[in-house]
Order: C-alpha cells, then sequence, then structure tokens
C-alpha cells in the first residue's frame, strides 16, 4: 500500500518519527500575545494618553545639541556596528533623525559614522529626509554622513580620530557596539564632550556609564521613538512591551509559587501514603525502601506528565505505514553468503 | 533526495530549464527596481512595504513552521504537504536570505564612493591633515589590489600548496604584509589600547561621591579581590581556619571571599543582566514587528 500523503491540519499528521509542534509551541504563544498586546495597546494609544515615564538620557539631548550651538562645534553620531542593518540600526538611525533635526533647528554642523555600507546608505536618506522635512536641505551637507571602515578597529581608529580632529561638542553612541565601546566614550570624555549613549550589548552598558554623562539602559534605548515622537504607534507598541515583559513576571511568579508549593505537598503527599500504608508500623529497612519506591513513582510520573505538556497530546500519533520495510542496503564489502555455505560449517 | 525536485529555489543547473528562471528572473528584479525608482512617494512606500512583508513573511513562516524530521523510507521524497512545504521554505529561506548580501555587496560600491569624494575633496582643497587622506586612498588601493591578486593566482592554481611560504610569489607575499603583517597587528594594537581605557574609566567610576558609587565601589573590590589568587587564599585560609569545627561552622564559611563574589555576581548581577537583555530582547522584537508590519516610519 503506497504511504498515504495528508493534508494540512489533518488528523493522521504525525508519522512515524515525526515531531510536529512538539516544539516551540510556548514561544510562538508568547509571540502571538505579545503581537496582540502592541495591536491592542496601538489602537487604545490612538484614542486616549497613555503615559510613558521621564527619560533622562532622551532629555539630555537638546541640551546636549544646544551646548554644541553655543559653543559652535559639531555634534556626532554613531549608530552602532550594525551590519547588515536590523532593527538595532532601525532605532539607533530613528533617534540621530531626530537629534538631527534639532541640530538642523539650530544650524548647527552634524557627523554620523557609519559602520557598513548599508547604515550608510540608510543613513544618507534618512538624514537627508530630516532635513528637507524640517524645510532646510540646502543646511545638508554630502560629507556629514561618512563611511569610516566595516572593520570594528579601524572604525574605532576612525571615529577616535574624527572627535578628535572636530573636537565635537556632543556625541550620540546609539546601538550595538562591542569592546570599541569604551574606546569612543573615553576619547570623547578626554575633550569634554556631552555624551549620551545606549549599547543593545548588556556587557558595554558598564562601559557607558562610567564614561558618559547620560546612559540609555536596556529597553530605554527603543522606548526612544515613543518618547520623543507620542505618536500612537510607538507610545502603544511601547505600552505592549510593558505588557509582555509584566506577563512574563507572571510567569516568573508562577513558576517560583508552583515549584515551591508543589515541592511541599509533594512532601505531604509522600507522608500521607507513608503513613496509610502502615509506614510508622514498618522496620528502618522497610520504612526507607517504602520512601524510597515512591520518590521514584513521583519523579517517573512527573516526567510523563513534563512529556504530555505540549501540544501533541491533541494529535493522536497514525500507526506506521503497514508497507515500511526498511531494509539496509548491503554494502559492497559484505558479499552474499554462498548457498549451502552454512550447512558446509556445521 | 535532490531539492529541485520540490522546490523552485535550486534547480538543476545541468538542465536547460534554469536559464530562462535566471532571465526571469532578472527582468522582474528590473522591473522592480525601475518601477521603485520611478514611482511617486505614495506608491513607493506601500511597494516597499509589501516586499517588506513578503521577504520578512519568508523568515517567520520558516521560523515557525515545523522542521522536516524524515522523508518516506522508500522514496525519499517528503511525506506530506506540510513537509513538502518544510523544504521549500528551507530553499526560499536560503535564497532571500542571500538577497542581503547581495544588496549589501551593491552598497559597498556606495560606501567606497562616499571615501573616495571625502577624501579626494581634502586632497584636492589641501585641508588639514590632508596627508593622511593619501595613505588611506593608497592603503584601500593597494589592499583592493593584492587582496584580488592573490584570490585570482590561488584560484587558478589550487593545486599549489600556498601555506609553503617558497610558493610564494609577489601578489602573495603583498598580500601577507598589508593584511597579516599590517592590518591584524595595528587590529590587535587598537584592542590592546582598550586596557587604558578600562583603567582611567574605572577611576572615575570607582570614585565614593554617593551611596551608590560607595556601593559599586565596595562590590567591585571584592569582586577584584576575589580574582587575586594570593588574596583569596589567604582571606578563604583564614575564614576556614576560623570555622575549624565550630557548631556555626557552614555560617562561617559563607564569609570566604569567593563565596561572597560568587553570590555577588550570582544573585545580582547575572539577574539583572538577564533582565536588561530580556527587555532588549521584547523591544527588538516590537521593532521588527512595526517594521515588518510597516507601522514604524523611519526617522519621522
Amino acid at each position: 500500500m503506497p504511504v498515504e500523503k495528508v493534508g494540512w491540519w489533518s488528523n493522521n499528521i504525525p508519522q512515524l518519527g515525526e515531531q510536529y509542534w512538539d516544539t516551540g509551541w510556548f514561544g510562538l504563544l508568547f509571540t502571538l500575545t505579545f503581537v496582540i498586546f502592541i495591536v491592542f495597546n496601538v489602537s487604545r494609544a490612538r484614542k486616549t494618553d497613555l503615559f510613558i515615564r521621564r527619560v533622562a538620557g532622551l532629555n539630555a539631548i537638546e541640551e546636549a545639541v544646544g551646548r554644541a550651538t553655543e559653543m559652535g562645534k559639531p555634534v556626532l553620531m554613531v549608530p552602532g556596528l550594525s551590519d547588515p542593518v536590523n532593527a538595532y540600526a532601525v532605532q539607533a538611525i530613528n533617534i540621530c533623525a531626530h537629534v538631527t533635526r534639532i541640530a538642523a533647528k539650530f544650524s548647527n554642523p552634524i557627523i554620523l559614522c557609519a559602520y557598513s555600507a548599508s547604515m550608510y546608505t540608510l543613513a544618507q536618506e534618512v538624514i537627508r529626509d530630516t532635513y528637507q522635512s524640517e524645510g532646510v536641505p540646502e543646511r545638508y551637507d554630502l560629507d556629514s554622513v561618512r563611511y569610516i571602515s566595516d572593520r570594528q578597529f579601524a572604525f574605532a581608529a576612525g571615529v577616535s580620530g574624527l572627535i578628535l580632529r572636530e573636537q565635537t561638542a556632543a556625541t550620540f553612541f546609539l546601538g550595538e557596539f562591542y569592546a570599541e565601546s569604551l574606546i569612543f566614550a573615553e576619547t570623547a570624555n578626554s575633550i569634554g564632550a556631552i555624551q549620551v549613549a545606549s549599547s543593545t550589548e548588556a556587557t558595554q552598558t558598564p562601559f557607558f556609564i562610567a564614561a558618559c554623562d547620560y546612559v540609555l539602559i536596556g529597553d530605554e534605548f527603543y522606548a526612544a521613538s515613543a518618547y520623543l515622537t507620542r505618536e500612537p504607534v510607538m507610545v502603544g507598541s511601547l505600552v505592549g512591551q510593558d505588557w509582555a515583559k509584566m506577563t512574563a513576571i507572571a510567569f516568573i511568579l508562577m513558576g517560583v509559587a508552583s515549584q515551591s508549593i508543589f515541592v511541599s505537598s509533594k512532601a505531604k503527599l509522600t507522608e500521607k501514603a507513608f503513613l496509610a500504608a502502615g509506614g510508622n508500623k514498618l522496620s528502618k529497612e522497610q520504612s526507607a525502601d517504602f520512601k524510597d519506591k515512591f520518590k521514584a513513582e513521583t519523579k517517573t510520573a512527573k516526567e510523563e506528565e513534563t512529556k504530555l505538556f505540549n501540544i501533541q497530546k491533541f494529535f493522536k500519533p497514525g500507526p506506521p505505514p503497514e508497507d515500511l520495510d526498511m531494509q539496509r542496503e548491503k554494502l559492497p564489502q559484505e558479499p552474499e553468503a554462498a548457498p549451502g555455505a552454512a550447512g558446509a560449517n556445521q | 533526495m535532490k531539492p529541485s525536485d520540490f522546490s523552485i529555489w535550486s534547480l538543476d543547473p545541468t538542465k536547460g530549464t534554469v536559464f530562462y528562471h535566471v532571465i526571469f528572473a532578472i527582468v522582474i528584479g528590473f522591473a522592480i527596481f525601475f518601477a521603485l525608482m520611478n514611482a511617486p512617494t505614495q506608491v513607493r512606500r506601500p511597494l516597499t512595504w509589501f516586499l517588506t512583508l513578503l521577504s520578512g513573511g519568508v523568515f517567520v513562516v520558516a521560523a515557525y513552521w515545523p522542521k522536516p524530521i524524515n522523508f518516506d523510507a522508500k522514496t525519499q521524497k517528503p511525506l506530506n504537504a506540510i513537509e513538502s512545504g518544510s523544504v521549500f521554505l528551507a530553499d526560499t529561506n536560503n535564497v532571500v536570505g542571500s538577497f542581503t548580501q547581495i544588496l549589501a555587496a551593491f552598497m559597498l560600491g556606495l560606501g567606497i564612493f562616499s571615501l573616495l569624494r571625502i577624501h579626494l575633496g581634502k586632497i584636492a582643497k589641501k585641508k588639514t591633515d590632508w596627508g593622511f587622506s593619501i595613505v588611506l586612498l593608497v592603503s584601500m588601493v593597494s589592499m583592493i589590489t593584492f587582496g584580488y591578486w592573490d584570490y585570482t593566482t590561488r584560484q587558478a592554481n589550487k593545486l599549489v600548496d600556498y601555506d609553503v611560504q617558497s610558493n610564494w610569489k609577489l601578489e602573495n607575499m603583498g598580500r601577507d604584509f598589508l593584511f597579516d603583517k599590517l592590518l591584524q597587528q595595528m587590529d590587535a594594537a587598537m584592542f590592546s589600547i582598550i586596557a587604558f581605557f578600562i583603567l582611567s574609566a574605572a577611576y572615575r567610576a570607582f570614585r565614593a561621591r554617593s551611596v551608590e558609587a560607595t556601593i559599586l565601589l565596595g562590590t567591585a573590590l571584592i569582586v577584584i579581590l576575589s580574582l587575586m589568587g594570593i588574596v583569596s587564599a589567604y582571606w578563604d585560609g583564614a575564614v576556614t581556619s576560623l570555622a575549624g569545627d565550630s557548631a556555626n561552622k557552614d555560617l562561617i564559611l559563607n564569609f570566604k571571599i569567593t563565596e561572597i563574589s560568587n553570590w555577588l555576581r550570582n544573585t545580582f548581577q547575572t539577574p539583572a543582566i538577564t533582565g536588561i537583555r530580556f527587555g532588549i530582547g521584547l523591544g527588538t522584537l516590537s521593532m521588527a514587528i512595526r517594521i515588518w508590519l510597516g507601522l514604524e516610519k523611519g526617522g519621522k
């Protein structure tokens, strides 16, 4: 009988050895819940004003650009070392666009250093658009967005050189930074530039905290768009993120509680069963043996339960195909036994 | 199993039909390119969004679609529609993923153009430090020349063992000098500078100007001391001998410097970093969804 082809969502989907929906279903569920949170809050933000707490690093942007204008020195921006452009880079460019908007108002020169060619192209478009939307396209300098290098330390050397040569008054390091973060921050610190920084790499955040004036920690980096623009889409998705965080915290608390309570109740259960089986009348050896046996049984039952706790339990596995006759192909060095050879040996 | 049996993305190159597909793809590519170039902004935005949704959708579906586990034992073909889908998605994923690399290669040309414009302009106008611009351009041109020359030589003589230096020609020596002997060493030099920057940053961070800074100083000091072999050996030895066989032995042993340091790192540092990473992960996911669904108005 040929193997029957089955369709999507058919009841007999699982075949021998297949594990459809066996892994990652919780991730899918969480992601879907998260998307629902975002979409719901975006629609909520269109109707009502949602609260966002004060973020010091973002309030400092105007102050930093204003200071650079007073000093007549340029503002330097580095939107991270993303290659190719990813979500971090897009967010960093969004904040850089906001900084550029303020700089355009004050007629202050800017320098944006790009690590990758794709970042360079994106930044050039966004910065040009920003000047145009501010009604001052003539102030856009083609050389303000620069491609430096796509080698990490060559880029670090290039940017540090620019900071020292141009004597930048304000620097913004936002995005994906690695070991070079401290080279940038310390160089800018050495010339007294006011610095706003944020790294999506948690290991680099302490370096920025040590050397910069304002640091956006963790998801504050992503809150920037919502905080600066107050657009319902941004604010809604930010609140959606918070809801997802609350959900995660609730799960953590539930996990802690279930572990604590379950362990305690299991101990009580063991004791109850022990007494019910007349454990107090058993000898010392018998009692120890009983306890070990009970523990082993509980463990096995728990493991079985864990295995079953997935979406696959909703699908009953079908029987293996009847004609499945898996025969190993014979290797060349494995000749067929000569007929009658077995008899000859006997 | 031959993937070409199930997928339009990985066709058998020996068959003539593959060229029709290539020509068709080039025509479609140019059509999209010119459509995007000439379309007004009101049309360009939704078109770009649609392409983003389509290509992003491939990755999303591929991530959640069940992965192929086994094929039919006899025919070595997918057993059902789900497995056929997963084979198709796996191939599509590779192709769509390589689009990024192709685009990045085109953009590299723009990056080089930017460098040339800035530095040639600087040399022409003899601006401050224009000599460095000459160094940069000469370095760039020589690295490209020797790199490509070396590559083509190696490709043309695959039987030659280039691990043996006596087989090297001018192009191999040039690339080795520029890349391994100069660039790699300069990279290492820049990296080593970080050690000095860490010292100066740590000096500023560890000044006890506030309660928070003092706590930071105290915890940092404990972790630093615990990593110094001689300090941890003496401290832990003293605590162990103090504990001896007393009734409170277990309690006293907690005051070993390595124990305190581990407690600080496992109880405070790791959860804090995990929390920060979780927040960043959620933010990235939210950003990705906004980009994918066209809700993100970049730079606006």
